[in-house]
């Protein structure tokens, strides 16, 4: 999909918005005109313009979450500081490798705790949330979320959670990637049109004021429903509440005519899951120029995912068969699983680095997005044959902050938790202080 | 070893305490919980037919000391030594969970001090030192209920005819339990919110436009017609939250209605907005299955009965029945829930029921390998699914005995299913067929729905097929692998042909893995002369790795004869031979009865049970076993018993 359309967004769904713009009408509560901060082709910040609004330019943070694990030795550079060279998986970074900072030898202690669960459930829930599986979900909040709790709470959305590949054996902890809390999962918008419409959908002008009504009737509802209920029910009703609470906010951010995002293709292959990946990035990186959001959380393929891989050749097995040695081609078997598996880590990579493309390509006064993002990205395990969870690797990417170091490949001693940490308070300047197996900060990722 | 020290030490300050209940809470308990007797020893548990069952996590001392003097039961006072609590445990006796306890240790010299103390107590004795048992907790109270999916599509339609099935758009719904109703799983995540809201705006816009006149039956004078405006935030509220408005609600959609339609200048403006608002409304998105009010009991128990039967909101009839108060005493909801099932209504209400317990949709999404099984298309995996509808409708419908789902020596199959299973064709597409005489087939067991979705690609998985016995057909949690244990199965070489037995038999011989796998593979081995795909194989063919050249050659895979014995452990005399006398084994299991009973309340309550639910339960078995086990006895004993 192009970048910027000239023509009029194609929004079929809602026959009575037809022929409706938000274009010209004042746009409503709190953001200053959004249009008024871009240059003529309303492509870029206004250079200069507005130096107020420049300083302000916000930083964003976006988890990337590969399912499965990784082959080590096809992932891991073999050197570590400034002169490490690509390996086979993080080869489609190479063009980045002054821009990432690899992470390695972390570990994620959570997923060792006694509990329910298998393998894959354990490690999802420690290595989003650093808690343990409680058999249904994660033990408590996912990191994004932590984060987007300090800094997301003045955007349009405090948070997105966008997904790519379906394919999965379809339980909550398997499916999801963000945790509002225990066991409340949030679930990925998987599908770009719909994404579109939640971030660029036009809306007429009596919309807003009506909807409001509406949420408010709706919010009386919820207090009425409370007095008639017993205390373990408010619970719920109160996660509705916030619910109605966030989707207020993201009423009355509509951005201002920020540029035509053109819809994406219904009609295309909703099983591509490149195709799929390249839009939701598009959309993604629109999301953040039009500062609807500071906070994303990305699943590429699911937790135990159970992906096919056509576009690779490899349709024999879903992706985690080939983890464990389930052979495409020749014998020995795990060998070649191995290297389903190292084509497999390169897509992921591949990817990420379209998105990490996307988002330098959106210039922002003198930046560009991606300069003004960090983008944090894990795998599932270590390596993937063996669910290994300690010697866990990860990328950070970006210049959100000038003080992050990169073009390294770093050997650390910690948890992810304490990477996260570290970039939540030293990158991101988020200040969640703690986070739950993380003891310390990591050193030398900061300078 | 500092362990053991610590160990020894706690064990020697026992040995200064007096011997009795406390004592056991506090000494010989916490070994117990190390050794996790509970995780197999539990009412859900793998060794729960056994009837040694540990008190839960969250049991009290008192609840743990009855427990303990209990244990008498398995104590030989003659022979304390060879009491089974002494000899199961330290696998001196074999023992399915292995070698929990260390032979000759100190846990086991507790161990033995508790069996000795047992052994010396008269029954009288006994009966004096146990505790009155503790009083049961509540049973849970969460009470808010959420539409599944497809209740809100069916719902949407009855209220609104709207056909659109808005919900397959929505995020999908998560597992939890076994079923997609589950409480514990129904968030209200801020994306779903938002799709409920945008669902509601184009349902309410779209009604409006369709339909006007259906949605009031009055006539507006204008834009602000007051009683034409209450009549319909009655009626249509009446029906979209399930019962009257209170008055405050129905000032609330007043405002609403009358803000809207003067903005508009438009009476039909104010409907779309109190449908879109009423729409996304807690009470039309929940429904109550308790609540204190008492004005709303009569309307939540019509409820429940529409929502489990019909898998929609009530009718007007039923409404009407809550309205006067007869859904109140236990006769008039009974004879209700006959009425409501003789409806056809219930057949969809049904259909819900067993997709999610028999995981249609795990068939549905299959993946098969193509090269080996290329006649595994998408309209075959959903012939699979009908045949299992077909089947399960005919046992619930014709009143037959429901426990023949595992073993009926006939089905109802398609022309595709027929070359599939190698029958003889149907005389009309899922007509009844009788099994040839000698087949392996049984019931579900053997149906293409099950055997396919418990397979991967390319084998079977004789674990994956035990595990559904073990947790669809009798209820119990099977502990999933320790962490950091390699899975993987030793590869098939040319050179060295295996079966799946033989691949798995590390499972069966490593202690770590035995002791659960014991309780799994087994099951599956019986089912092994049915491929991934379905198919009878009398011969096991074992797919060396290979690539796709040598596919291309042609190259011939390796046959090998295949054992179909095995055992349900855990169940009394459960040896078999083949596939129809497994399917007979569990057809004739209390476990295994007592379990459909719990998958009906589950589904039912949209929870897992409590020991407060249990007579609930127990009542419910009686119902099921007294009617020759006809399921429409269990779902009334289900839905007209538990406490509303």
């Amino acid at each position: 999909m192009s970048n910027i359309s000239t023509r009029p967004t194609n929004i079929s769904r809602r026959k009575f918005l037809s022929g409706a713009t938000i274009a010209g009408s004042a746009i409503r509560v709190g953001l200053p005109p959004l249009a008024a901060m871009f240059n003529g082709n309303g492509t870029a910040w206004a250079a200069g313009q507005n130096a107020a609004v420049q300083s302000k330019i916000e930083t964003r943070f976006v988890l990337w979450f590969n399912g499965n694990g990784i082959v080590e030795k096809y992932w891991i550079p073999s050197e570590t500081g400034r002169d490490f060279s690509m390996t086979p998986c993080l080869a489609p970074l190479e063009t980045f490798k002054e821009d990432i900072h690899i992470v390695t030898g972390l570990d994620n202690p959570a997923a060792r705790m006694p509990g329910p669960g298998n393998d894959h459930h354990r490690s999802m829930s420690a290595l989003m949330s650093g808690t343990q599986f409680t058999g249904r979900g994660a033990g408590g909040p996912s990191i994004d979320q932590v984060i987007a709790q300090k800094i997301g709470g003045t955007s349009r959305f405090r948070s997105l959670q966008i997904g790519v590949s379906q394919e999965s054996f379809g339980e909550s902890i398997q499916r999801n990637m963000s945790w509002a809390g225990y066991d409340r999962p949030l679930p990925p918008e998987m599908l770009p049109h719909k994404l579109f419409d939640r971030l660029f959908g036009a809306r007429e002008d009596g919309w807003v004021k009506r909807k409001h009504s509406i949420l408010d009737a709706v919010r009386e509802d919820l207090a009425g429903l409370k007095k008639n209920l017993g205390a373990e029910d408010t619970g719920k009703v109160d996660e509705h509440l916030q619910s109605i609470r966030d989707m207020e906010r993201a009423i009355d951010g509509l951005p201002a005519n920020y540029r035509k995002v053109e819809q994406p293709d219904y009609d295309g292959d909703m099983k591509d899951w490149p195709r799929i990946a390249r839009l939701q990035s598009d959309l993604l990186a629109h999301a953040f120029a039009s500062r609807q959001t500071r906070v994303a959380s990305y699943m590429l393929t699911k937790c135990q995912g159970l992906s096919r891989f056509p576009w690779l050749g490899y349709t024999h097995g879903r992706h985690h068969d080939y983890t464990h040695g389930d052979a495409p081609s020749n014998s020995p078997g795990k060998l070649a699983g191995q290297r389903t598996m190292r084509d497999i880590c390169r897509w992921h990579a591949e990817e990420f680095a379209y998105l990490c493309n996307k988002l330098r390509s959106i210039n922002e006064g003198e930046r560009t997005v991606f300069d003004n993002t960090c983008l944090l990205y894990v795998h599932e395990h270590a390596e993937a044959n063996d669910h290994k969870n300690n010697g866990m690797a990860a990328i950070i990417a970006g210049h959100a902050n000038p003080k992050l170091v990169t073009g390294v490949h770093s050997k650390m001693t910690g948890t992810v938790a304490d990477l996260y940490m570290t970039v939540a308070d030293d990158v991101m300047n988020a200040d969640i202080q703690k986070f739950p197996t993380a003891t310390q900060k990591l050193g030398g990722l900061t300078s | 070893m500092r362990f053991s020290v610590l160990l020894l030490a706690s064990a020697l300050t026992a040995y200064s305490q007096p011997v009795n209940a406390p004592w056991f809470v506090s000494n010989l308990y916490p070994v117990l919980e190390k050794a996790n007797c509970r995780t197999c020893h539990a009412t859900d548990g793998v060794a729960g037919p056994t009837n040694l069952v540990f008190p839960d996590a969250e049991a009290s001392d008192a609840e743990r000391e009855i427990f303990g003097l209990q244990l008498q039961r398995w104590v030989n006072p003659k022979s304390p030594a060879d009491s089974l609590l002494r000899k199961k445990p330290t696998n001196r006796l074999k023992h399915s969970g292995g070698m929990r306890i260390a032979q000759n240790g100190p846990e086991e010299k507790l161990l033995e001090v508790w069996v000795n103390y047992l052994a010396g107590l008269s029954p009288q004795e006994l009966l004096a030192l146990t505790p009155p048992i503790p009083k049961r907790r509540v049973a849970a109270t969460e009470t808010l209920r959420r539409l599944t999916h497809s209740q809100y599509n069916n719902t949407v339609r009855d209220l609104l005819g709207d056909a659109s099935n808005p919900a397959a758009q929505f995020p999908p719904e998560d597992f939890i339990n076994g079923f997609k109703n589950q409480i514990q799983g129904q968030s209200l995540s801020p994306l779903l919110a938002e799709n409920y809201a945008a669902a509601a705006e184009k349902l309410a816009v779209s009604a409006v436009r369709r339909q006007a006149k259906e949605l009031t039956f009055c006539k507006p004078t204008g834009p602000t017609d007051g009683a034409c405006r209450e009549q319909f935030i009655r009626q249509f509220g009446r029906r979209a939250f399930r019962r009257p408005l209170e008055a405050e609600e129905q000032g609330r959609y007043s405002r609403l209605f009358i803000a809207e339609a003067k903005r508009a200048n438009n009476f039909w403006s104010g409907i779309e907005a109190t449908v879109e608002a009423m729409l996304q409304s807690p009470n039309f998105l929940f429904r109550l299955e308790r609540t204190t009010n008492p004005k709303w009991k009569s309307y939540a128990r019509a409820s429940r009965l529409s929502y489990f039967f019909w898998d929609t909101m009530p009718d007007e009839p039923l409404l009407a029945l809550a309205q006067s108060g007869k859904l109140d005493d236990p006769a008039g909801m009974e004879s209700q829930a006959r009425k409501m099932l003789a409806n056809d209504q219930s057949k969809v209400g049904l259909d819900e029921f067993i997709a999610q317990w028999f995981r249609f949709d795990r068939v549905t999404n299959q993946l098969k390998d193509r090269r080996l099984f290329p006649m595994f298309t998408r309209e075959l995996a959903l012939a699979m699914n009908e045949e299992t509808r077909r089947f399960l409708h005919h046992l619930v419908w014709s009143n037959a005995n429901f426990m023949e789902f595992v073993s009926a020596s006939y089905s109802f199959v398609n022309a595709d299913l027929a070359t599939l299973y190698q029958f003889p064709a149907p005389t009309e597409p899922f007509a009844k067929v009788q099994f040839p005489s000698q087949s392996m087939r049984s019931g579900i067991l053997t149906h293409g729905s099950v055997l396919v979705q418990t397979s991967k690609p390319v084998e079977t998985s004789p674990t994956a097929r035990g595990l559904f016995v073990r947790e669809q057909l009798l209820c119990q949690h099977v502990p999933q692998p320790p962490p950091g244990v390699n899975t993987n199965l030793p590869e098939v070489k040319e050179d060295h042909p295996m079966t799946n037995r033989e691949r798995l038999a590390n499972h069966l011989t490593n202690e770590s893995c035995a002791s659960c796998h014991k309780l799994i593979d087994p099951i599956g081995f019986g089912l092994e002369k049915f491929d991934a795909a379905g198919r009878y194989q009398e011969k096991f063919v074992a797919h060396a790795a290979q690539g796709r050249e040598e596919a291309k050659k042609g190259k011939v895979d390796m046959e090998l004869p295949i054992d179909i014995s095995g055992q349900v452990a855990g169940l009394r005399n459960s040896e078999f031979q083949n596939p129809p006398q497994l399917g007979k084994i569990l057809s004739e299991s209390d476990a295994c009865r007592a379990c459909v009973a719990k998958q009906v309340f589950r589904y039912c309550l949209g929870r897992t049970e409590t020991r407060a639910d249990q007579p609930v339960l127990d009542h419910a078995l009686k119902a099921f076993t007294n009617s020759q086990f006809q399921f429409k006895e269990l779902m009334i004993a289900i839905v007209t018993g538990s406490e509303l």
